[in-house]
């Protein structure tokens, strides 16, 4: 689900960089109103590391698999560093195995990083509205929830540029056929991104809950 | 992973080797987003001509590039099969229930065009600057603190945590997963939760190195001032030739938008 060099216009690559700036300045305000901010520094490094090794992980459903995007469990996990580790895991692909772009950079980073840090902020909401479940429950559901947003927001990103970017000539009422079918057949995916998420949430509780309170 | 090749051939004698790291990123940065503005036909053959001039002058083997474009060249061989056969209204020709159309032909063309040429400039700015010497050159351009020494540490245990990785899974498979015949496209439950505690077991041991090197580093100093886990660079001046190489480059870059920008006119 990363859009490769050539696809988008200099303008929405332009765009892209810009939001991507402001997220990132929003994030690394975030990160140094902590009382100490090089602390984390390392833990972040070495678990966006981990990240991206973990996204080669493959769920087999056959005849195929399922590939995981992991950019929900990033925000439960990482708070507010989700988005800078986000952009150094897509510069790492674009620079390891040319998955995604350098002038795309901008535009995945945004695609993915923003529903990571919506996915961080469903996930803090299990201690205010989730008070209503009891453990471990609460955080399966808010584990589950920020997962499946945060592939299930990126994925709607993702189709739209898509779909409003390439095919000038393709009519109205084919593209909101296409968006509509891509959207669906993107719900099951959301859904396994959630359940694989709130498993791994729930495995880290059991064994090292101090990783979940970033 | 693959990762290893990425600073294979960094070391090589070539014009664009000697080019001053942070001018090459700055002007191949430049002429990458000029290549994203165009979007008239006749630009493509200067474009990737253009690249091609570039990447021979960086004397890298075409094996490096093909080795590259095997991976992203999938998504673009799924529009060159879907875009001609289902845009546009011109019929160019048609068998049985195919129809090949001239504006999604046309597309085609010109998305393929600045895909392997933005590629390929990202590849010759991968394949003759080391990572380090790359990273230098970004934060002597503004790269904030934090996001140099979140790169430079998570590149350096990247492939640690790889092997890591391995090693697990290879573990698994021996203690028999995978061996079990799963029900077509169904998810089969239990696999999927060992998936997901070898996902967590990997970020519980990557945490806990962290902790380790977070340790390491704060005896050397880290933590204490402004410093950066990246360094200063002691790059020396640029030469005459970096900065010919960049006039080119950019004079290049301003041409391909005025010739993108007349042709809109």
């Amino acid at each position: 689900m990363h859009i490769p060099d050539g696809i988008l216009p200099a303008q929405v690559c332009a765009a892209g960089y810009a939001i991507t700036g402001l997220a990132t300045w929003y994030s690394l305000r975030q990160i140094n109103r902590k009382p100490d901010p090089s602390a984390e520094i390392p833990k972040a490094s070495l678990l966006t590391a981990a990240f991206f090794v973990a996204s080669s992980i493959y769920i087999p459903v056959p005849p195929a698999s399922v590939h995981l995007i992991l950019n929900g469990l990033l925000g439960v996990v990482l708070g507010y560093f989700a988005f800078p580790a986000i952009l150094i895991g897509l510069f790492f692909q674009a620079l390891v195995i040319g998955h995604g772009g350098i002038t795309t950079l901008g535009v995945n980073a945004a695609m993915m990083g923003i529903p990571a840090l919506l996915a961080y902020h469903v996930f803090q909401l299990r201690n205010s509205l989730g008070k209503v479940l009891k453990e471990p429950t609460r955080t399966g559901v808010f584990a589950f929830l920020g997962g499946a947003i945060g592939l299930g927001v990126a994925a709607l990103i993702f189709l739209a540029l898509i779909i409003f970017n390439i095919p000038a000539e393709l009519d109205a009422g084919a593209e909101r056929t296409a968006v509509l079918a891509l959207s669906v057949s993107h719900v099951p995916l959301a859904i396994v991104e959630g359940i694989f998420t709130a498993m791994l949430v729930l495995f880290l509780r059991r064994v090292k809950p101090e990783l979940l309170e970033g | 992973m693959g990762a290893t090749s990425l600073d294979t051939y960094v070391h090589r004698e070539s014009v664009i080797h000697r080019w001053s790291p942070r001018l090459k990123l700055v002007s191949l940065g430049v002429l990458m987003f000029a290549f994203a503005t165009v979007h008239d036909l006749a630009l493509v053959p200067w474009m990737l001509g253009l690249a091609a001039a570039l990447y021979l002058l960086s004397g890298l083997p075409l094996a490096f590039l093909r080795q590259r474009l095997s991976y992203p060249g999938l998504f673009i061989l799924a529009l060159v099969v879907v875009l001609p056969l289902t845009v546009g209204d011109t019929v160019l020709a048609q068998w049985g229930w195919l129809t090949l159309r001239q504006e999604g032909l046309m597309a085609t063309l010109l998305i393929v065009g600045r895909f392997l040429s933005i590629l390929t400039l990202g590849f010759i700015l991968l394949g003759t600057t080391p990572f380090l010497t790359l990273l230098h050159a970004m934060r002597s351009l503004g790269l904030p603190t934090i996001l140099a020494d979140m790169t430079l540490l998570s590149y350096r245990y990247l492939f640690e945590i790889a092997a890591m990785l391995a090693t697990m899974q290879q573990a698994m498979r021996l203690r028999g997963f995978g061996q079990k015949r799963q029900r077509w496209l169904r998810i089969n439950r239990q696999t999927m939760e060992q998936l997901a505690m070898l996902a967590g077991n990997l970020l519980i041991r990557s945490y806990e190195q962290s902790d380790r090197v977070y340790r390491a580093m704060r005896l050397r100093g880290y933590g204490y001032g402004t410093k950066s886990a990246v360094g200063q660079s002691a790059a020396a001046q640029p030469c005459a030739l970096s900065w010919g190489l960049t006039g080119v480059v950019l004079a290049a870059a301003i041409a391909f938008v005025i010739a993108e920008l007349g042709w809109l006119r």
